[in-house]
Order: C-alpha cells, then sequence, then structure tokens
C-alpha cells in the first residue's frame, strides 16, 4: 500500500509533479517498511582452476546465493559472488545483454551466454557451470580462445573485391542482401564451436561452425568476388568436412541462429563446383 | 601498487596520498615498512613474451566436455548413428575375414545350421539386436542424406526428423524381428 | 580416450621439461620460431603468434568434396540396392550379390576411416593414427577378398541373411 501511494505521484500530470512528488515520496519514505522477502537459497557450483597453483586439479566450488537478492540471471549471481563472496572468482563479462560475446560459458550443460540466462528458481536443484568445453583454461571460466580467433581470421572476415564500383558506394539487391541474415548476426561468442565434438576432437585442423559460418557469409556475399578462392581453400579433409552434421551448433547459439544450415550449403556449393 | 597491497600498506598510502605533500609521507611510510633491500627487476627482450606465455600455456588444464555436456537428441543420435554403423561394419568385417580364413567352418550351411539350433528366445533376441541397429541406421542416413540435399536445416527440421527417425526405428525393428 | 590422454600429458611433460632447459639459455632466439619448435597439433601451443592467421592444407578436391559427394551418392545407392536384392531372388542374379558386397564394403570402410580421422588423426597419434590407417586398408581389401568368394562359392550375402532370419 505505501509503495502503491509512492508510485502513484511518479505518474502525476508534469504541472503538479515537482511539488507532488517531494510531498509524496518524503512522507512515504518516512513511512515504508521494507518488505522482508523469503531467503530462497540456491546453490552454484563453478569450475575453478588456479594458473597460480597449476598443480592443484580443477574443482567444482560450491557458493550459495539468496535468489531473491540478485538479479534474474547467471551473470547477476556469477556477480554477486564475485562482489559479496569470493573476489577471485574469474569470469569475462562485458555487455550483460547478449551482445558482446564475452560470458559465454557451459550452464548446466550447455553452452550459453551467461547474461542471457535465466537463474532456474528450484531451490533444489544446484546450477552447475563450466568454462567453455574442451578448451585450454587460463582461470576458472576463461578459456583461452587465441585459437579460435586465428582461425577466424584465417577466413579472411572481409569483403574482398578487385574491382570497387569507381564513383559510388557497392550496390547490392535486396534478395541478395537477405541472403546474409541468420549469419552476419553472429557474435563470435564460440558457444557454438565448443559444443561442436568435431570440434573438441580436431580443433587444431576443424575451423568449426563458427569460422565456417562466417564463412559462408562472405562467399554469399554479392558484393564479394573471392568465391572461388575462399571454397578452394576447404577443399581439403579437416577446414570443413570434420563436420558430421550434429547440430549441436544450432541447438546451443544463443543468438538462435544456423551455423549447421550454413555449413551445409558450403558443402553443396563445394560439391556442384 | 600490488606490493604495497600485499604489504598492507594499501590504507597508509591512501591516507598520504590525501594530504599535500602526500608523496613524503608516503616515501616515508614505505622506509618505516619495506626493510632495506633493493627491488630486484630483470631485463627481458620483448621476444621472450611467447616464451613466458607458452610456459603458462602448457600448465593450463583442458575444459571437461561430454561428460558434462547436457544430453541431447542431436549429438546423442549422431554418436548413434556412428556406433550402429559401425556394429554392423564390424559383424560384416568379421564375417567376411572368418569366411576367408575359414570357409569350411563358416559356410552358409554350416551358419543356418547353428542358428537354426538355437532356442527361440535367443533367436528373437538376436533379430532384435540385430535389427534395431539396422533400422536407426538407415533411417537416420536418411535423415542424413536429406541435410546434405538441403532439407530439414532449421533446429525445428532437425528434431522432428531426430524424433521421426526414433519412431521409424522402432515400428521397423518390431516389422523385422517378426518377420 | 584415456591413452590419448595419457599420450597427450606424456607430451606435455615432455614439452614443459624442454621449456625448463631451455629458459636457462639466453632468451636470444626470435619469438616466432620459439612457438613453432614447441608446436604439437591440439595442445596449447599454437603456430605463430596470436595476430597470425591459422594455415590450410593444400587443397585437394579427392580429399574434399569429391569424397563427400561420392560417400553420398554410395550411401543413396545402397537405399534402392538393399530393397533390389531382397526384393528379388538374390540367386538369380548374383550380380546385384555382388554390387551390394562391395558398396556395403566400401561404406564400411569410409565410416572407419572418418572414425580414425577424427579420433585417431595421424597427426596426433604418429604411430597408433597410423597403425589403425593401415590396419583398416589391409583389413578392408582381405574382407573384399572374402565378400568376393562368399558370393561367388556360397549362396551369397542377401541370400544368408534371408536364409539365418527364418532359419
Amino acid at each position: 500500500m505505501q509503495s502503491l501511494v509512492a508510485r502513484s505521484s511518479v505518474v502525476r500530470p508534469s504541472v503538479l509533479r515537482s511539488s507532488a512528488r517531494t510531498f509524496a515520496t518524503s512522507s512515504a519514505r518516512a513511512q515504508a517498511v521494507p518488505t522482508e522477502k523469503p531467503v530462497l537459497n540456491k546453490e552454484f557450483k563453478i569450475y575453478r582452476w588456479n594458473p597460480d597453483e597449476p598443480a592443484a586439479k580443477p574443482k567444482l566450488q560450491t557458493y550459495t546465493v539468496d535468489l531473491n537478492q540478485c538479479g534474474p540471471m547467471i551473470l547477476d549471481a556469477l556477480i554477486k559472488i564475485k562482489n559479496e563472496t569470493d573476489p577471485t572468482l574469474t569470469f569475462r563479462r562485458s555487455c550483460r545483454e547478449g551482445i558482446c560475446g564475452s560470458c559465454a560459458m557451459n550452464i548446466n550443460g550447455q553452452n550459453t551466454l551467461a547474461c542471457l540466462c535465466r537463474i532456474d528458481r528450484n531451490e533444489s536443484k544446484d546450477t552447475k557451470i563450466y568454462p567453455l568445453p574442451h578448451m585450454y583454461i587460463v582461470k576458472d571460466l576463461v578459456p583461452d580462445l587465441t585459437l579460435f580467433y586465428k582461425q577466424y581470421k584465417s577466413i579472411e572476415p572481409y569483403l574482398k573485391n578487385d574491382n570497387p564500383p569507381a564513383d559510388r558506394e557497392f550496390l547490392q539487391s535486396q534478395e541478395d542482401r537477405r541472403k546474409l541474415d541468420g549469419m552476419y548476426e553472429c557474435i563470435l561468442c564460440a558457444c557454438c564451436s565448443t559444443s561442436c565434438p568435431s570440434y573438441w576432437w580436431n580443433q587444431d585442423e576443424y575451423l568449426g561452425p563458427a569460422t565456417l559460418m562466417a564463412a559462408y557469409r562472405w562467399m554469399a556475399d554479392s558484393r564479394d568476388t573471392y568465391s572461388a578462392q575462399r571454397k578452394e581453400k576447404l577443399q581439403n579433409e579437416m577446414s570443413l568436412y570434420r563436420c558430421h552434421t550434429i547440430f549441436n551448433c544450432a541447438r546451443t547459439c544463443p543468438k538462435g541462429l544456423n551455423p549447421a544450415a550454413a555449413i551445409a550449403k558450403i558443402k553443396l556449393e563445394l560439391a556442384a563446383d | 601498487m600490488s606490493s604495497a597491497r600485499m604489504l598492507g600498506l594499501g590504507s597508509v598510502l591512501r591516507q598520504a596520498a590525501l594530504k599535500p605533500r602526500g608523496w613524503i609521507y608516503a616515501a616515508n611510510a614505505l622506509r618505516m615498512v619495506v626493510p632495506k633491500r633493493g627491488i630486484k627487476t630483470q631485463s627481458l627482450p620483448p621476444s621472450s613474451m611467447t616464451e613466458i606465455l607458452n610456459t603458462q600455456r602448457l600448465k593450463r588444464p583442458s575444459s571437461p566436455h561430454f561428460t558434462i555436456y547436457q544430453p541431447q537428441l542431436t549429438w546423442l543420435g549422431s554418436i548413434a548413428n556412428r556406433m550402429t554403423g559401425s556394429a554392423l561394419s564390424v559383424l560384416l568385417y568379421g564375417y567376411a575375414l572368418a569366411y576367408l580364413v575359414a570357409p569350411g567352418t563358416f559356410d552358409s550351411a554350416h551358419v543356418i545350421e547353428f542358428v537354426a539350433g538355437l532356442p527361440d528366445a535367443v533367436k528373437y533376441t538376436g533379430k532384435a539386436i540385430l535389427a534395431a541397429p539396422f533400422a536407426f541406421h538407415s533411417w537416420n542416413g536418411l535423415r542424413h542424406l536429406s541435410w546434405d540435399a538441403g532439407k530439414f536445416l532449421s533446429l525445428k527440421g532437425a528434431y522432428q526428423s531426430g524424433y521421426a527417425v526414433l519412431g521409424a526405428t522402432a515400428v521397423t525393428t518390431v516389422a523385422l524381428v517378426l518377420m | 580416450m584415456s591413452s590419448a590422454l595419457v599420450a597427450r600429458s606424456a607430451i606435455n611433460a615432455r614439452l614443459a621439461s624442454t621449456f625448463a632447459r631451455r629458459s636457462l639459455r639466453p632468451l636470444a632466439v626470435h619469438a616466432r620460431s620459439v612457438s613453432d619448435a614447441a608446436y604439437v597439433p591440439g595442445g596449447p601451443i599454437y603456430k605463430g603468434t596470436v595476430n597470425d592467421p591459422t594455415d590450410f592444407p593444400p587443397p585437394s578436391k579427392t580429399h574434399g568434396s569429391y569424397h563427400w559427394a561420392f560417400e553420398r551418392l554410395l550411401s543413396a545407392g545402397l537405399v534402392p540396392m538393399t530393397v533390389a536384392a531382397f526384393a528379388t531372388s538374390s540367386s538369380s542374379y548374383p550380380l546385384l550379390d555382388g554390387i551390394l558386397g562391395v558398396s556395403l564394403v566400401m561404406h564400411s570402410h569410409i565410416g572407419f576411416d572418418s572414425i580414425v580421422v577424427d579420433y585417431l588423426h595421424p597427426r596426433k597419434f604418429p604411430i597408433l593414427g597410423r597403425v589403425f590407417t593401415w590396419t583398416l586398408r589391409a583389413t578392408t581389401v582381405g574382407v573384399l577378398v572374402g565378400v568376393y568368394q562368399f558370393n561367388t562359392n556360397d549362396i551369397g550375402l542377401t541370400e544368408l541373411i534371408a536364409k539365418v532370419w527364418h532359419a
């Protein structure tokens, strides 16, 4: 009731706003009794490994978080733990809204972005958080993505055209532009590549779903004239053809993209060459 | 800074910094706490960066993978496809090699006679054990071929075709066992 | 799997000791060559610096799209072949048995081969990988001979399966 009074004051017409709000909120604040939320403790089991003690085996450490004192997303819980319980807990995060791809990790067995993953409010079940699977671990939840980026660089992810139009920008029909939808949105979080069993076993040679979809994004671009050379590079046993259409990539993509379909289209186009 | 934090000097330095001419106080505070010993530094060429990084890299553990990954129709179906195919192929390879080595023992007459002598329960179990992988690998093979032809490539298509394969496998297995 | 892990950790241990010894020497070696010398496929050390892209194996359509297309055509062909072999009385069409036999063995060989490439590639397992690759090739040749003999001297594959099934 108190909070209702306080809130109604905020939506008053602007003419009355200053005086009315000052009066209403101050009185409400004086009388307000903070609503005590019940404690809802949930256990988070988080993968820990410290490079300063390299001989110690990686272990799962349990943290208890009161969900009623915490934001709704896994990233909120991680930040809360780091702020209030254990400042040594290490993870990457930046935008907290699913566009930077930093907080990619394996949550309850699925690769996803911690900032887009809601906490399951069932307190009887713990939540297990691991780093991205089958990656070398720098610390705790931080995997070494060097190879992933080197591979992305290898497919030359930029427009290549020897005869750019002299007097104007590149033009593209709407249908041609539409071919890039569902591919250009990739944020390179590495969720898909590290969910792929083929990438687990052969990541030094197999490019993995994220990089292959990026490769197809440039093959499919009507403005790029290096499609043949791009395809030629993939004509070997490892780079592309370790994909066995498992579909883990499409299943796990936090942006709802479909690398499996892009790879299948590359294979079809290579076979048609 | 980090050495100051390790020595517990953080608050002293911060207080000192707030006062005017703080650096003198800070220097005094340092002189009081730090024993007289020079901090040793080592000059390294930039090229040694890679070496230092690589010694760190060699200590890094590899994160767990299939043991912690959620069981999903996608990859379980894929590994099942590989296992059923391998099992059937091992049978083909095994029998062909056995026939090559000892055609007298493994000729069709002996094999049929041996199977005919088995009790019914064993026969039906054996048929089910052979029919189920064959049915699954065949149907899932068709699913893979349709993917390769560009069909059912959406996530929904992958799941629907996956459940269809499981259903078809069950029906075909029963039909083959009763045949 | 466990053997792979053991092998990997053994390599890592060896590398670590190499590094321990090397770090005592003056550090005049060029950064890039240090990295490349320590490179182990699948290991935590990468070729080149963090800014160098990975390289591609030499292009070969035989290992790429031709292999892929052949595999798909073969698998697709197995469907009508199997149906035809069991629909007709196979003893009257021995050729069908022969084609089916060869196709099945090739299909199996490609499947086994992709298992070796996926899990035991010679670049990671120089000895074990090669042993498996060549054992597989030799076995497949033996199996082809065995299947041919069974199809010519005995009742043929389809007839055998049909008779065993109803035995």
